[in-house]
């Protein structure tokens, strides 16, 4: 039970995306009829898999929703602004209603109705019925009220008045023979023939029949098999469409074949009906139809060629049922326009759908066999070092057959290792996708019109990554609406748009992927920012600061530009944080801003946590891993180059700048003296903020794919150290956390720590 | 349905090992326990007891028909009782006539 419920919620999350991804095209402008029928089926597959499980409420809405949806597909519902809006908050109600469903907690019944009650104006249901859905009211009651709505309409108005009353308020009866036999794997999809036979016989009179024959004996029995088959009978005054439409998120998991009807019904049509207006009905009818599958009315071969110029169900039904009336000749005469067109648009869109399923297959893994996996792999890496290097020891490695063999082998663990690295990519949409709605949020919350961009929504990064990327990107998405966008007024009065812009987009750039998060807002306040820091003593009030500098303030502890602490930006997270969590995946952020033209901050973070690429380098006869990623050059330095700083420190001079020169040995507590600069190399790195410093390193051994061994995980957190790997020899190495390093280097208290934890 | 009758029901079907209980929820999940059930009380007259069924799924209906066949040919006899609303209704629904397979005992 617990594994299906998770199935089914994993199933909604992608539903949820599907759908709010295709409202959001449907806002953008988009008419595919496609996009309309995905989010139809989105909410109808939420829906079906809701009663299966008897989450009532969710049923109660989705099905609220879902008659708002099927009329727009249907085309009777434009999808001009004020309705996305609505569908867009509704998404919003049903994906809480879903995690509800799913952890626990309280839903906002407010918004429920609120969002209920404006999906049913909508949809022309009685209001009433849904603002109190929790009482006697059952789900069930709301079925298909647009239909039984149209009878007196159509009592009152003229058959050729208007065409859509006319094919709405069809009011003779058809009857459908309808064949269904499941799959096992309709079972497996947690979807239930009771519930689908419920919901036809709610359509008209239904005769179900089941077919037991294929039943075994119970030792033959799988019990999560499919032995049933049903035929059913099914009188009713709805539409192939409709009867079709149950049926729909069962599509690929079952047997189906539906049969229009019998003759019965087309004989009631009424006697005195005048035959313009009966070829009239006939021809609309042929226009609000879908053609049905021709394979699944073999009766109605002989009226192929009717079929062909008026491609309507309908009147396919009327010719097989009575052949020669002067209807089917009527029309045959004088095919419409309109009636000749209708039918090829239907038809490949049907069969789009029907072709889409099957073209992306997945599997769900448990995500610790893919981690498993992954570990494996990297010992598989090490492995092949350690047998180079063997190879190497005993002076085989130069013989060209080894050195081939062992070429080809590395060939080999590098594709292994991207190939399983390539399982545990996800695109980055799995996040991007959550930010439509909060921007949403934010919006209204601060009554801004902020429109959002995604872009690179297809960048794959691994999926830890994504995980932990989820909530610094929702606090920079708050920051830059609550803080970077003006005012609608201030905006217009800059000449800008009214609407400000939020740009969020992705891409991979050397081995990293890169993020920016751009608004078109005012850009950071400087001045400000500055007298925000000097007044919590964050820096001196004299302090030589460039604009970069002063942008980066905002990053630092205990900074605020929030005058008062709005309830968006201000929940005690600052900037601070954001950096903090991307740091701890081997990122970095930057800023750059512009007055008057907004801000752009820009995150780079590795693609994923396994791997990295390090410069592996002797320092006190240790061996060490300095990630490349932070290594702007190295060089050899000239004694004269360096320079006494006060007590210990040293600094370097470079193309006539001085940088701090950091004694990786010293911080590290290998050694107490001071190592000879003439006789090491300095690494020029990068760290925080941009600042440039020198790690001075005896001897670089050279550059290596190093496979990352968590020394948290395994051992304890070591300050001046961000994990340890295992080298070709079968030794340990550690990797140096270069910005720790820097920064212990500036304060210089923690260097008895850092010799302290290494003691330890 | 109340909660006393549920407690004394398990009672007697502890002393009298010839009755099944229906679980509450017949869905998806509860099809491989009840084939389970089933199997362990082969070869014996069996009641089962329906007045517990709040939900009825196509599954479970499958391992009732299979009991049924099984049953049968084993002559033994299977019979159920008390059907609840709800389970009479999910049969309905599924087109199935129980009562061909099994004597079926009054609605509760």
């Amino acid at each position: 039970m617990d594994s299906l419920r998770q199935i089914f919620f994993q199933e909604c999350e992608e539903q949820l995306a599907e759908l709010e991804s295709g409202l959001l095209e449907i806002e953008g402008g988009s008419e595919d009829p496609e996009i309309v029928n995905a989010v139809f089926r989105a909410v109808h597959s939420i829906k079906g898999g809701a009663g299966a499980f008897a989450l009532e409420d969710l049923v109660r809405f989705a099905h609220v929703f879902e008659t708002v949806l099927d009329e727009v597909r249907k085309g009777r519902l434009s999808t001009a602004s004020p309705v996305t809006e609505t569908l867009l908050r509704a998404a919003d109600v049903l994906a809480d209603l879903v995690r509800v469903a799913r952890d626990g907690g309280n839903v906002n019944e407010e918004r429920i109705h609120t969002s209920a009650d404006e999906l049913a104006a909508l949809s022309g249901a009685p209001i009433g019925a849904n603002a109190e859905p929790e009482e006697e009211v059952s789900f069930e009651d709301f079925g298909f009220t647009p239909v039984a709505m149209d009878f007196p309409v159509f009592d009152d108005i003229a058959v050729v008045d208007t065409v859509s009353v006319e094919a709405e308020a069809e009011p003779d009866a058809t009857t459908y023979t309808i064949s269904f036999r499941p799959h096992p794997g309709l079972y497996t999809n947690a979807n239930e023939p009771v519930v689908l036979l419920r919901e036809l016989s709610r359509l008209g009179d239904a005769q179900i029949v089941c077919d037991t024959s294929t039943i075994p004996t119970l030792e033959e029995l799988e019990a999560e098999g499919s032995y049933l088959a049903w035929t059913i009978t099914l009188t009713t005054t709805h539409e192939e469409d409709d009867v079709r439409s149950i049926f729909e998120f069962v599509d690929g998991d079952c047997d189906l074949e539906i049969i229009t009807g019998n003759a019965a019904s087309s004989n009631d049509e009424p006697a005195g009906v005048d035959d313009d207006i009966a070829a009239l009905l006939a021809r609309v009818r042929g226009e609000f139809t879908e053609p049905v599958d021709e394979s699944a009315s073999p009766a109605a071969s002989a009226a192929d060629v009717v079929v062909g110029l008026a491609g309507s169900a309908t009147a396919e039904t009327a010719a097989a049922a009575i052949p020669s009336t002067p209807i089917i000749e009527a029309e045959a005469a004088k095919p419409t326009p309109e009636a000749a067109k209708t039918p090829p648009p239907a038809k490949a869109e049907k069969a789009a759908g029907s072709e889409a399923p099957s073209t992306n297959q997945t599997i769900r893994v448990d995500l610790d066999r893919v981690d498993r996996l992954m570990n494996l792999v990297g010992e598989l890496v090490i492995n092949q070092a350690m047998l180079s290097q063997r190879l190497t020891d005993a002076g085989l490695a130069r013989d060209s057959e080894f050195a081939t063999g062992l070429d080809e082998f590395e060939q080999l663990t590098h594709d292994i290792q991207e190939g399983v690295m390539a399982i545990r990519a996800q695109p980055v949409k799995s996040v991007f996708q959550r930010m439509p709605r909060l921007v949403r949020e934010v919006a209204a919350i601060t009554g801004k019109k902020v429109r959002l961009v995604t872009e690179g929504e297809d960048t794959e990064v691994d999926k830890t990554v994504i995980e932990r990327l989820a909530d610094p990107l929702t606090h920079m998405i708050r920051n830059a609406i609550d803080h970077g966008l003006e005012s609608p007024e201030k905006r217009l009065a800059a000449g800008k748009r009214e609407e400000g812009l939020v740009r969020l987009s992705a891409s991979h750039r050397s081995g990293r992927i890169v993020i920016d998060i751009a608004d078109d807002g005012a850009g950071i306040n400087r001045q400000r920012v500055r007298a925000i820091a000097e007044e919590k003593g964050l820096i001196q009030p004299n302090a030589q600061l460039t604009d970069e500098e002063v942008d980066n303030l905002i990053f630092l502890p205990g900074f605020s530009t929030a005058s008062t602490v709005s309830d968006i930006s201000g929940r005690g997270v600052g900037m601070d944080v954001v950096k903090k969590s991307i740091q701890a995946l081997g990122g970095r952020v930057s800023i750059t801003s512009r007055p008057g033209e907004g801000s752009t901050f820009t995150l780079s973070l590795p693609l994923t946590l396994a791997v990295l690429y390090g410069m592996v380098v002797t320092v006190a006869e240790q061996t060490l891993v300095v990630p490349l990623t932070s290594i702007v050059e190295t060089l050899k330095p000239k004694a004269g180059d360096i320079h006494g700083f006060g007590g210990d420190s040293r600094v370097i001079s470079m193309r006539n700048n001085f940088l701090p020169l950091i004694d990786v040995g010293r911080e590290l507590g290998y050694r107490s003296q001071p190592a000879d600069p003439g006789a090491g190399v300095a690494l020029l790195v990068e760290s925080d903020g941009g600042a440039h410093s020198a790690l001075m390193v005896d001897a670089i051994q050279g550059q290596r794919q190093i496979v990352i061994k968590s020394l948290e995980e395994n051992y304890g957190r070591v300050p001046g150290v961000a994990a340890a790997t295992i080298l070709g020899d079968g030794r340990v190495a550690l990797i140096l956390d270069v910005d720790a390093i820097v920064a212990a280097s500036r304060t210089g208290a923690s260097n008895s720590e850092t010799a302290f934890a290494l003691a330890g | 349905m109340s909660r006393t009758g549920k407690s004394s029901r398990t009672g007697t079907r502890r002393t009298a090992k010839k009755r099944l209980q229906l679980p509450e929820v017949l869905d998806l999940t509860a099809a491989a326990p009840l084939a389970q059930s089933f199997i362990t009380r082969r070869g014996a007259d069996l009641t089962i007891d329906a007045s517990q069924v709040r939900r009825v799924g196509a599954q479970c209906m499958q391992v009732l028909l299979a009991a049924a066949t099984t049953w049968k040919t084993d002559g033994k006899k299977l019979s159920l009782e008390k059907p609840t609303e709800e389970f009479l209704e999910g049969s309905h629904l599924l087109g199935l006539r129980l009562e061909d397979d099994l004597a079926v005992g009054e609605p509760v």
